[in-house]
């Protein structure tokens, strides 16, 4: 992602006070990153635009607990996981979906499995279609640790589940990957 | 012949692999190419295309946060009525040798109502047209600073004997209303190319 997240602190300190220009222009700064990491991770644009804006009214509830400790991006990005995490969470029927999901993929050798040959690069819009067909978990956890870089200690302390299970999880979503760019994703 | 797991390579990736995996991965060709494709899928999912929002949803965000800030200006305003006549008993029976004076904080917040006088007058708001939604925000607010000029004004008379600290709490009041006005008129400015 090729977008300035930098923002000057005198407008950090204006949003802090309450001053909405100042607040809109933080918005503005953030709206995409947000908007993108949520629809990433659970592909509705409508879902994604919720979580965009329960962040943001959650940002200005709590900006003034900002105490400038690292980028602004990293502590809105955290309300924003935390926001898109809670949508799965809340979604059972998915939870549904994934369990199905994860019975037929395993993690198990990957060389003698499939037909790929060394340097086939799948087209972009292959993985992406190949990457919306994981379950929310999955997307979410490849999204959260190869993308944005969270570490696996992080991703499950967001998700309130074990360091083992991110990184299952992120090895199963990319065996399903792999297996879905080698047969097609069509198919 | 056993090869690397996605588990050993994603732990390769991280630097984090086992000797086993680091010593199978040098010799087998094809679990190196799987690495390469591992490298190559990550790379591939940073380069995706930025995806933005089909709708803009800050005025729903600004309008609940004003929703918000309104309520807590009435639950303060019941509240401010009741310290108002608390502090109209104070003024009549306090003894006048009790307080301390607080001029500069007075002449402080006084100061800070008066830039935001002169800001608004910057922005002529009665010179604009506004939204409904603005228009109806902005008389709420020039409705409050009213009711406390009006108590500042009943003070007038008994300013030698008020106490600075209540003063700087009503006028407080008032720049904490006038910053909320500017901020209407100046958000609605941004939104106009003003």
């Amino acid at each position: 992602m090729t977008i300035s997240l930098a923002v000057p602190d005198i407008l950090v300190a204006r949003a802090k006070s309450g001053d909405l220009a100042a607040l809109e222009a933080l918005y503005r700064a953030f709206e995409t990153p947000v908007y993108n990491l949520a629809l990433r991770v659970l592909r509705a644009p409508e879902d994604a635009e919720d979580v965009l804006q329960e962040t943001f009214l959650e940002v200005v509830r709590s900006i003034k607990q900002y105490r400038g400790e690292g980028h602004l991006w990293g502590w809105i990005r955290q309300i924003a996981t935390s926001k898109a995490l809670m949508r799965i969470r809340h979604d059972r029927v998915r939870e549904t979906e994934e369990l199905h999901e994860e019975s037929a993929v395993g993690a198990g050798d990957v060389a003698g499995a499939g037909a790929m040959s060394p340097g086939t690069v799948p087209a972009q819009i292959d993985l992406e279609r190949a990457f919306e067909r994981l379950s929310e978990t999955s997307r979410a956890v490849v999204w959260l640790h190869d993308v944005e870089g969270y570490t696996h200690e992080e991703i499950a302390e967001q998700m309130g589940k074990t360091v083992s299970f991110s990184k299952s999880q992120l090895a199963r979503a990319h065996v399903r990957l792999r297996r879905m760019l080698d047969e097609g994703v069509s198919r | 012949m056993m090869h690397c797991t996605m588990d050993d390579l994603l732990a390769l990736r991280a630097g984090e692999g086992s000797a086993w995996a680091r010593q199978h991965a040098a010799g087998c060709a094809a679990c190196r190419a799987e690495l390469e494709a591992l490298y190559q899928r990550v790379a591939q999912l940073k380069a995706l295309p930025v995806r933005r929002p089909a709708r803009d949803r800050w005025p729903a965000v600004r309008d609940a946060v004003l929703g918000e800030r309104r309520r807590r200006r009435g639950r303060w305003g019941v509240s401010g009525l009741a310290a108002a006549a608390a502090l109209a008993g104070l003024l009549v029976f306090r003894p006048f040798w009790s307080e301390p004076i607080d001029a500069a904080e007075l002449a402080r917040v006084k100061q800070q109502s008066a830039t935001l006088e002169q800001q608004l007058q910057r922005y002529d708001p009665d010179g604009r047209v506004t939204s409904g939604r603005s228009a109806a925000l902005a008389a709420v607010l020039e409705d409050s600073i009213a009711v406390i000029d009006g108590e500042l004004a009943q003070l007038g008379p008994m300013r030698a004997q008020a106490r600075p600290a209540d003063l700087v709490t009503l006028w407080q009041q008032r720049v904490d209303l006038m910053e909320q006005l500017v901020s209407v008129h100046v958000t609605r400015a941004a939104y106009v190319g003003l």
